[in-house]
């Protein structure tokens, strides 16, 4: 028996339908990474599995319970943890009160361990709390009572870089004691550090189920870099370093833009879907003020990789990047789309 | 059972002891008060100033004894009024204001139905309507003899005893619309408009071709005069109450389970 199964799921809300007729199962002891830009409509999908909104169409089981009969999922839910994407709490209460409460409900088997893990400050008011700490305590609440499923509405957004690590170490773990795990997020490379599978949705729609290894390994950086002296053009020109692309540059000083603009820059940023080694020979030797390389927001991932025919046609006429391929919306090939893409 | 009421109900332990502490204030200062008025005019001829529409919608029957002044001032004004407007107010809260500011999910998430969620939370309201209770009348029977006044404790306690129906009624009110309306703000407008208006309906259409309109409000059916004056107690008004609270919780449960929370 599947944990999750959505079976034509649709939530149609009359001026926008948040989820269309979605279909896809999650298998006992996965890792399930959910994944789609905000607004694609993977909150409704969560909270309609939660029972916290009921679907205009179609059904899903959770643990084997039908979510539109509200008895019948109550008998799941004592194996079910979940956490919101913005969790709330009372402000009043202590986060010690809020964890009383819900272990007198449903019972309290590890608090105490998770507690040594995220160490949500308990005795201060919540109202006190900054937005990681109340994401802490969400997650000790999520997992406290051992459950055997846990639904997580992007987990892992407001904790700092220390916290998330510790989260993706300790989801690896609870999948080992036989946890399966249902998490969204609009951040590629996390889903792809963490799942075993992936479900992409967008626009209320399923776009593919695959499993992770088959996803493209490279989700696209956006970096931005900044040079004391300037740089020649084809340096980061993508006919010269595999990946590159958007290339936006411009030189900072006016007085040398007359002789270099074309051909030199002290400031660009563009998007790599290259070997980041390559990236760093490269940058190997440049005098830098500044540089940043940031995951690439998935909408334009989507853009360049999972776009299809209507969105070339209707939306970005001038996006060519996909090219003849741009309808395709089978991932798993290694053959890459977009020009110059090279494995990493 | 009642994990939820008792934590709802612990929660607004503090803020009820506050409220009833105030309302015991009011009531000493309303016993404290009384001697000036009865001395110092004629009170059957200062009510006769009044028109009657005034004293129609205060119930006022007399303001000469103490039983009078007090079923007017403190019981008609404080609790009718006052008591069963905050209740209403206060109840429109316990579900809006955890959908609106997303409470509810983490609440639902829970192995708890939601009809015991609406059931608990009410549950917990009795923290306040039975502590408003308990420290009032004990001031007012303490404080009759210290302006050589007499009250029946008998009298006192029913007056209490029978508005606790009476608030259970007016936070059914609040409760349904707190069910009906996911903005806190919202429901808790429409409750306490609400409220007011059965107030006025019944109040003012008393005596009226329309009298019977007013059945539908809650203040019909609790009286302090008849009570405090006549030592007359209506079982079978405070049933009419009861019966009007749990329908109220009823409605509100079943609208509750059956819609979206967003």
């Amino acid at each position: 028996m599947d944990v999750i199964e959505l079976a034509g799921l649709t939530k149609d809300y009359g001026e926008v339908v948040a989820n269309d007729d979605v279909t896809f199962s999650v298998e006992r002891g996965e890792i399930f990474g959910y994944l789609g830009p905000n607004g694609a409509g993977k909150t409704t999908t969560i909270r309609a599995l939660l029972g916290l909104i009921s679907p205009t169409d179609g059904t899903a089981r959770v643990l084997g319970h039908d979510i539109t009969d509200e008895s019948d999922l109550l008998e799941g839910k004592r194996d079910i943890g979940y956490l919101p994407d913005s969790p709330s709490f009372d402000e009043g209460a202590t986060g010690r009160d809020v964890l009383e409460l819900h272990a007198r409900i449903k019972g309290d088997e590890r608090s105490e361990e998770l507690l040594e893990l995220f160490d949500p400050p308990l005795d201060r008011e919540v109202r006190e709390y900054s937005h990681g700490n109340v994401r802490k305590l969400g997650l000790v609440l999520t997992f406290m009572h051992d459950p055997e499923l846990v639904i997580l509405d992007e987990p892992t957004s407001g904790l700092d870089p220390l916290m998330q690590q510790r989260f993706a170490e300790f989801l690896r773990a609870e999948r080992k004691r036989g946890v399966t795990a249902f998490f969204s997020s609009h951040v590629l490379g996390e889903v792809r550090r963490l799942c075993d599978r992936v479900a992409i949705i967008r626009e209320g729609q399923l776009v593919t189920v695959k499993p992770v290894e088959s996803l493209l390994d490279r989700s696209g950086k956006v970096v931005r870099l900044r040079t004391a002296e300037p740089v020649p053009f084809d340096r980061f020109d993508p006919s010269s370093l595999a990946g590159v692309h958007d290339l936006e540059t411009s030189l900072d000083r006016e007085e040398r833009a007359g002789d270099d603009s074309n051909t030199a820059f002290t400031e660009c940023t563009f998007t790599f879907t290259g070997d980041v080694n390559a990236l760093v020979d490269r940058l190997d030797g440049i005098g830098l003020l500044d540089l940043s390389i940031e995951e690439a927001p998935l909408e334009d991932i989507f853009m360049r990789f999972y776009g299809t025919e209507d969105d070339v046609g209707a939306g970005r006429p001038s996006d060519n990047i996909s090219g003849s391929e741009a309808g395709d919306k089978q991932v798993g090939d290694t053959a890459q789309p977009s020009g110059g893409g090279d494995d990493a | 059972m009642l994990e939820l009421a008792r934590y709802d109900g612990r929660r607004r332990f503090k803020g009820s002891v506050y409220l009833s502490i105030g309302l015991a204030l009011l009531a000493a200062l309303i016993v404290w008060i009384f001697p000036s008025f009865r001395d110092a005019m004629d009170m059957d001829e200062l009510l006769a100033a009044y028109p009657e529409p005034v004293l129609q919608v205060m119930g006022i029957r007399t303001m000469a004894t103490l039983e009078g002044f007090l079923a007017v001032e403190l019981y008609v004004f404080g609790w009718i009024i006052l008591l069963g407007l905050y209740l209403a107010y206060s109840t429109a809260g316990v579900i809006a204001d955890d959908v609106d500011r997303g409470r509810m999910d983490v609440l639902l998430s829970l192995p708890i139905s939601r009809a015991r969620v609406v059931g608990e939370k009410f549950v917990a309201m009795a923290v306040p309507i039975v502590l408003v209770n308990i420290l009032t009348p004990i001031v007012v029977y303490v404080g009759a003899p210290l302006i050589d006044e007499s009250i029946s404790g008998t009298d006192l306690l029913a007056v209490h005893l029978f508005s606790i129906p009476y608030l259970f009624a007016c936070a059914g009110i609040g409760l349904l619309a707190s069910v009906i309306f996911n903005r806190a703000s919202i429901a808790q407008r429409v409750a306490l408009g609400v409220t007011f208006a059965l107030f006025l309906v019944e109040s003012l259409l008393d005596g009226t071709d329309y009298e019977a309109i007013g059945a539908v409000a809650p203040m019909r059916y609790f009286d302090p005069n008849e009570i405090l004056l006549e030592s007359t107690y209506d079982v079978g008004d405070a049933a009419v109450l009861v019966g009007m609270t749990l329908l109220l919780l009823l409605a509100s449960q079943l609208w509750f389970r059956r819609c979206d929370i967003s």
